[in-house]
């Protein structure tokens, strides 16, 4: 329901639904429930809606006027279930009684038209209609929050997530990640240190209602660096009129001696509605199959709290929530020097183990995230509305490293982000349906003195003022869909060289984005959707100013490094980025879906292609003799690049309660400009996943379901070249600023998992057990930047359960 | 009329969102960042051996890294040229030239003694003591330690040498110190913890 305010296009009509007027004829035996559906706003019947008795399996239409009857229907608690086109379907518990008038609302959802999948509630919105998406609901999560977001979207074909060790997971869409896939976090960018593989976003999982990914250039909609892709995290959607829920739960993880609570509380009363939440999380070191991954474990703790009032054509919906982590990183993937890096990488352990622990030491990073906003929407007739959204976040972020001055943080940086959204949903304009909006967005980042180091990433301070126009035409079945945006940001910038001195750069970006999409409906039962998107993002910090050792390597970014007319390599001067040539990168994605369902199967087809003019990414250039020895320099580049990939899941629903599902990822990737493989993209996966799930009861249990996965992961065939560092280092092999890339090792070879779940349900109870890594497999995951140290974590057996007020 | 309410609606409501732009901070913070005191940059290192007969008998080598985190390379700007027979104090000078005063990291190494310890190899029985080749090879391998941490184990800012009475021309002294927090023992090997520093000069004994 947040996407839906949050986009003021498709909502804004919150009719309030119904109040089925449910008669119970005192006395009799007959026991006969009848009622009305309308909408409250227009007091019109919403005729033919569903109205069903989930307990009892009972189900009614409403007839023409809206009503509706039912017999056999006895004094107790229901669930029931109303359904109506164009609304979302909602599940209210009620007390039926003699006396009692039953009210029930239901939002608006813009539901355009009946969807195959029957897990996933689907809301579309105008604008990114025609991108393949999925929508990830609750209760696909809800039995293991302390993942990340990540993890949970690596379910969907051709999502993976990139990681470095088990606290930091970012999420990688058709291959393209960090700030190419934009975080939306209840309708706010989420306003995070965004750079380099160790910085995810501060999102708990226990506050979040659903999780939509689209895969496809949503830029237009939601703003720059959407190249990739976007992730829609939304929080409770607070319903009105809905009865006191309180919801308890807690779990227990073996590996990593894991422990979690979460609480939740909610009401909606008849014009008001609030949800508050929160949530303890501890790990200890994990472990891997052989041996302990000394330094891996996390502390988390994080609330939230909302409220959502209605007066009249108004709905406004207050929300806070706060994130405060500590996470460890591996401690053995700290080598400042050559010498131990060779040594690490070559080592068959880690270099560093030590027994289990709960403590976390460097390095580590601690993070405080707040996010608040406010947001109205005023729906003043019937299709048309205006929705203002303000945010403000605030980042915390310190990052602790072994080193002499151990306990100061070597990173320190506050970062706040203002966000102001302004969007109207306009009445049909020749039956085209769209909306404006316009959005202001400000960031400044500040560094914290007593680093006892030169600052790595320089204040700054972002502006961007945007505007977007989107509009949608139904033609019959079909959709066309198309938009565009301009975006002008202006970039402030002050940093230090490592003498200390300042140096100071202001530049500025205009750019125009636009999108086109199409959805053809043949049947029922099949149905394409295409879409042409361009997108832009401009480069991060980190790869316009890095300078200097990181970790094992030195980094050179854009602004940092010039070749002479010798072709040496010159670091002594930062350049102004309007002198330089770098520019920003440009994507331009095409992504088509095909969805085609029979009885018992559905198949979804999504071929996509991503060119991107200045791809940015590292490559390496040299060795240098420094005083902790040789050092492999690394510069950040830019190359034409180019995506081609496929993404397939067939789903066989064997009968009611078994189906099996079968899924498959493969992406093509490649540097067009040097022609040369790009590093650290997603190998090819396939998985099939079996369920057997019963609502009508299994024994003790009122529900259960039992989920078997298995999984695929290739090696990574199109891996750049391996160049070991102790032959760079003894220049047996020789590097030159001309080089094509390479990586330090070997691609993982490819694994097998089976992982396996079983949730069940009994009176106010749910419960969970979850195995990872069943076979307790070792292996080394590509995309995780520990794959150089260590192995992944083996087995792991998640035991939760929920009470239900 | 029903168009004109709208209409002062619609006002109303724009002009709340101008008043939210308003209050909106649109500038932020526009401050530099700190100056900060570098102390995890080595740029200069200076070896210097002192005749411990002869206080005014000092040969000093240098290694300089002059902009330190850029990639310029590392210079080893002079020889060790020793006399043979005799017997020298070495101690080193540790600094971050790129801060004006240079600041001395060698005195962050002392005051953490108990995560540092300075390693050496030489060219084989350039010394009459220590003899051999120096603690790379094998931490138990005589090196003259002057100095011990808190925990009584050896740091090395501060050796003796007695350079054998052969002499040797074209011979090499290798210095690494390494970083070991929590982890430094008297076991713990040239391998152990992370690289500060690893130079190798050229030994001259005439």
């Amino acid at each position: 329901m947040i996407v839906l305010l949050i986009t003021i296009f498709a909502t804004i009509n919150l009719f309030t639904v119904s109040s089925p007027k449910q008669n119970q004829i005192a006395g009799t035996t007959k026991c006969t429930v009848t009622g009305i559906v309308s909408d409250i706003e227009t007091e019109e019947p919403l005729p033919f809606a569903v109205v069903k008795f989930i307990d009892l399996n009972r189900v009614s239409t409403a007839d023409e006027n809206g009503e509706f009857t039912l017999s056999g229907i006895c004094p107790g608690d229901y669930k029931i279930e109303v359904s109506f086109v164009g609304y979302e379907t909602q599940i209210f518990e009620k007390s039926v009684d003699d006396k009692s008038i039953i009210e029930l609302e239901l939002e608006n959802q813009f539901n355009e038209f009946e969807t195959v999948n029957v897990t996933a509630r689907r809301v579309f919105e105008r604008g990114t209609e025609a991108i393949s998406q999925t929508q990830i609901p609750k209760s696909d999560f809800s039995s293991n929050p302390t993942r990340s977001v990540a993890s949970v979207l690596s379910g969907v074909q051709g999502v993976t997530f990139s990681s470095a060790g088990s606290n930091v997971q970012l999420p990688i869409i058709h291959g393209l990640r960090g700030n190419r896939i934009l975080i939306l976090n209840n309708g706010l960018k989420h306003g995070f240190q965004n750079w380099g593989p160790d910085h995810a976003p501060e999102i708990d999982l226990s506050g979040v209602d659903n999780i939509t990914v689209i895969k496809g250039a949503a830029g237009v909609r939601y703003g720059p660096d959407a190249i990739g892709g976007a992730v829609l995290v939304e929080g409770d959607p607070m319903f009105f009129n809905q009865p006191f829920e309180a919801k308890i739960g807690t779990g227990y993880h073996s590996n990593g001696r894991g422990y979690s609570t979460q609480l939740e509380i909610g009401t909606g009363y008849s014009n008001w509605g609030y949800h508050i939440g929160g949530s303890l999380t501890r790990f200890g070191d994990r472990k891997a199959p052989n041996y302990s991954l000394t330094n891996s474990g996390k502390n988390e703790k994080a609330l939230h709290g909302g409220a959502r009032f209605e007066s009249g054509s108004i709905n406004a919906k207050v929300f806070y929530s706060f994130v405060d982590q500590k996470l460890a990183l591996l401690r053995t993937s700290v080598a400042e020097s050559g010498n131990l890096f060779i040594r690490s990488i070559n080592a068959d352990e880690p270099v560093f183990i030590r027994p289990f622990s709960y403590d976390i030491n460097e390095p580590k990073q601690e993070n405080q995230h707040h996010l608040g906003k406010v947001e109205i929407n005023w729906q003043y007739s019937e299709n048309a509305s205006l929705n203002i959204l303000a945010g403000r976040q605030y980042n915390f972020h310190r990052e602790f490293d072994v080193r002499r001055n151990a306990d100061l943080p070597i990173t320190n940086l506050d970062l706040t982000t203002d966000d102001i959204q302004l969007e109207w949903q306009h009445p049909d304009w020749i039956d085209f349906d769209g909306m404006i909006g316009v959005q202001l967005f400000l960031q400044s980042n500040e560094n914290n003195p007593g680093t006892n180091t030169t600052v790595f990433i320089p204040n700054y301070n972002v502006q961007r003022y945007s505007a977007f126009l989107i509009e949608g035409k139904d033609f019959g079945n079909n959709t066309v869909e198309m938009g565009l945006r301009i975006d002008v940001e202006d970039n402030s910038v002050r940093g230090r060289q490592t003498n200390q001195d300042l140096f100071v750069d202001k530049f500025s970006f205009s750019n125009f984005t636009a999108s086109a999409g199409w959805i053809q409906r043949f049947s029922d039962r099949s149905l394409i959707k295409t879409n042409f998107g361009t997108a832009w993002r401009s480069p991060n910090m980190a790869e316009l100013f890095s300078f200097g050792q990181n970790g094992f390597k030195g980094t050179f970014g854009l602004l940092r490094y010039k070749f002479d007319t010798e072709n040496n390599l010159r670091t002594n001067q930062v350049t102004p980025f309007d002198k330089s040539e770098k520019s920003v990168e440009k994507g331009l994605k095409w992504v088509s879906e095909w969805n085609f369902s029979t009885d018992h199967h559905q198949l979804v087809t999504t071929v996509y292609s991503n060119l991107i003019r200045d791809f940015i990414f590292e490559k390496p250039v040299n060795i240098i003799g420094t005083v902790r020895g040789p050092l492999p320099i690394f510069i950040i580049d830019q190359a034409d690049s180019f995506f081609l990939g496929t993404d397939i899941t067939w789903i066989h629903q064997y009968s009611s309660r078994l189906t099996g599902t079968l899924g498959a990822s493969y992406l093509f990737s490649r540097n067009i400009e040097d022609n040369e493989p790009l590093i650290n993209q997603p190998p090819t996966n396939t998985n099939y996943s079996f369920s057997y799930a019963t609502e009508d009861g299994f024994g003790f249990f009122d529900s259960f379901e039992f989920i078997l996965n298995t999984s695929y992961t290739f090696k990574q065939f199109s891996a750049p070249r391996t160049m070991r560092p102790e032959d760079i280092v003894d220049g047996n092999m020789e590097i030159r600023n001309d080089s094509e890339i390479f990586d330090f090792k070997n691609a993982p070879t490819g694994y097998f998992l089976i992982s396996t779940s079983v949730h069940t349900s009994f009176g106010n109870f749910n419960g969970s057990l979850e195995v990872q890594n069943l076979l307790n497999s070792s292996y080394r995951d590509y995309l995780n930047e520990m794959r150089y140290f260590a192995d992944e974590p083996g087995l792991n057996i998640s035991l939760s359960i929920t009470y239900n007020l | 009329m029903h168009y004109l309410n709208n209409l002062i609606k619609i006002g109303t409501f724009l002009l709340l969102a101008t008043f939210i732009f308003a209050a909106c901070d649109t500038t932020g913070s526009t401050e530099d960042p700190p100056e900060e005191n570098e102390e995890e940059l080595i740029t200069n290192i200076t070896l210097t051996f002192t005749n411990m007969d002869d206080e005014n008998d000092v040969v000093t080598a240098r290694a300089q890294d002059p902009d330190g985190s850029g990639v310029e390379e590392l210079q080893v700007l002079d020889d060790i040229e020793l006399q043979t027979d005799v017997t020298y104090r070495l101690t080193f000078e540790i600094l971050n030239g790129l801060e004006t005063p240079p600041g001395d990291i060698g005195e962050e190494i002392e005051e953490e003694a108990e995560e540092h310890q300075i390693f050496f190899q030489f060219t084989e029985n350039a010394f009459s003591d220590p003899v051999g080749n120096g603690n790379f090879d094998n931490t138990n391998d005589p090196v003259n330690y002057e100095d011990v941490d808190d925990d009584g184990n050896p740091v090395g800012l501060e050796t003796t040498w007695t350079t054998s009475n052969e002499t040797l021309t074209d011979g090499s002294f290798r210095i690494r110190l390494q970083h070991q927090p929590d982890i430094k023992s008297s076991t713990t090997t040239v391998n152990d913890g992370d690289t500060d520093f690893d130079i190798t000069f050229t030994l001259i004994i005439q």
